[in-house]
């Protein structure tokens, strides 16, 4: 989608337009896989916070507090290439 | 169905509309054509350079950023003399199962060094120039990286240019 | 890219697995491959088909007369694949 493209969708609120551009972006060009591949990186986060396991919350309180929205937007989908690339189930697999 | 219009047929059929379709206007339609630029001597005097929209860099350096969603407008100077095992590929969006097993599918960098050592160009640029394809401001593109990659290889005396755009 | 660099006065050829692209596009000389995504050289191994296609591609420099030339490399992808299977063999990469 051209960056116009998601200007007017974000001007006239359709979220539609552009949750399916996130859909396609994580699913390789393909918005229902991208539906999967969103629930998989939740999924991957759950269980991995299911034992409980030490955190640094302190980290997670400052960088939330200090840094700026851009780079936490950035983060996010950095966070969700990288929880699914944990999860085993990769599909960015060079095959397409 | 003639040998010539097998030949003509690309794996993927419609690949501009079906993208264009998926991310609508995200994809370049010109009208016009440039000038062609002469090259005044001999290929074999002349001075190549490359430049791939594969994601290859060197080792070591910041990766192309294959998560954000309008891109990454940045590029990388590959050294022309490096190694494939100096290099690597960041880039989710085209299929590199042939590039992992044998880059110079898509970044030929050992033919070149060979047809440079062979005498059939009259050398290669210093640095070749990688960057990854996947960008959907199409005018910061035009705008900043193609004018940043081009000035970059007129600074490295490029006299002729080869393009594998991914 | 390619029309920005030839407006330095840089005389450029590109490889192209998507002639359409390419005919939307108008680079100022192109050399279309029928080939996969990501292939636009060939197939691992096979240097005789990777430099043949750089070859063509270069002498495009000297031979095209009028921008926006898109050259068919008469060659097939199953052609390809097939030489690239049996330089494996002989690499001892894949079984006979």
């Amino acid at each position: 989608m051209s960056l116009d493209y998601l200007n007017d969708a974000v001007a006239r609120g359709d979220n539609e337009a552009l949750i399916r551009y996130v859909r396609l972006h994580v699913g390789d060009g393909d918005d229902q896989q991208g539906r999967t591949e969103i629930d998989k990186a939740w999924v991957q986060a759950l269980k991995v916070l299911l034992d409980v396991p030490p955190t640094d919350r302190q980290f997670i309180v400052d960088t939330l507090a200090n840094k700026d929205q851009a780079t936490l937007a950035h983060l996010f989908f950095s966070l969700h290439f990288h929880l699914v690339n944990a999860s085993g189930e990769w599909i960015h697999d060079g095959r397409l | 169905m003639t040998a010539g219009s097998e030949r003509r047929r690309q794996l993927r059929p419609g690949l501009w509309e079906t993208v264009n379709e998926r991310y609508p206007g995200a994809m370049i339609s010109k009208t016009d054509t440039v000038p062609l630029a002469r090259l005044d001597k001999p290929l074999a005097d002349a001075r190549l350079t490359f430049i791939s929209s594969a994601g290859v860099q060197p080792k070591g350096t910041l990766p192309f950023d294959v998560v954000h969603p309008v891109g990454d407008y940045t590029f990388r100077r590959v050294p022309s003399d490096a190694s494939p095992s100096d290099l690597e590929i960041h880039q989710l969006k085209y299929p590199t199962d042939g590039a992992n097993r044998d880059l110079n599918v898509i970044f030929p960098i050992e033919r070149l060094q060979a047809l440079a050592a062979d005498g059939l160009v009259g050398g290669l640029t210093s640095s070749f120039f990688s960057f990854i394809g996947y960008n959907m401001d199409v005018k910061r593109l035009e705008a900043t990286l193609a004018e940043d990659i081009a000035d970059a290889v007129v600074a490295d005396h490029a006299e002729i240019a080869l393009l594998a755009p991914a | 890219m390619q029309r920005a660099v030839e407006q330095r006065g840089i005389a450029t050829v590109s490889i192209s697995v998507a002639r359409d692209v390419t005919e939307h596009c108008k680079p100022p000389r192109a050399v279309f491959v029928p080939f996969r995504m990501g292939h636009h050289f060939g197939v691992p191994f096979h240097a005789e088909l990777q430099r043949r296609i750089i070859v063509e591609a270069l002498g495009r420099i000297e031979e095209v007369e009028v921008s926006g030339d898109i050259y068919d490399l008469p060659i097939t992808w199953a052609q390809a694949r097939t030489e690239g299977r049996l330089i494996e063999q002989t690499m001892g990469l894949r079984p006979a």
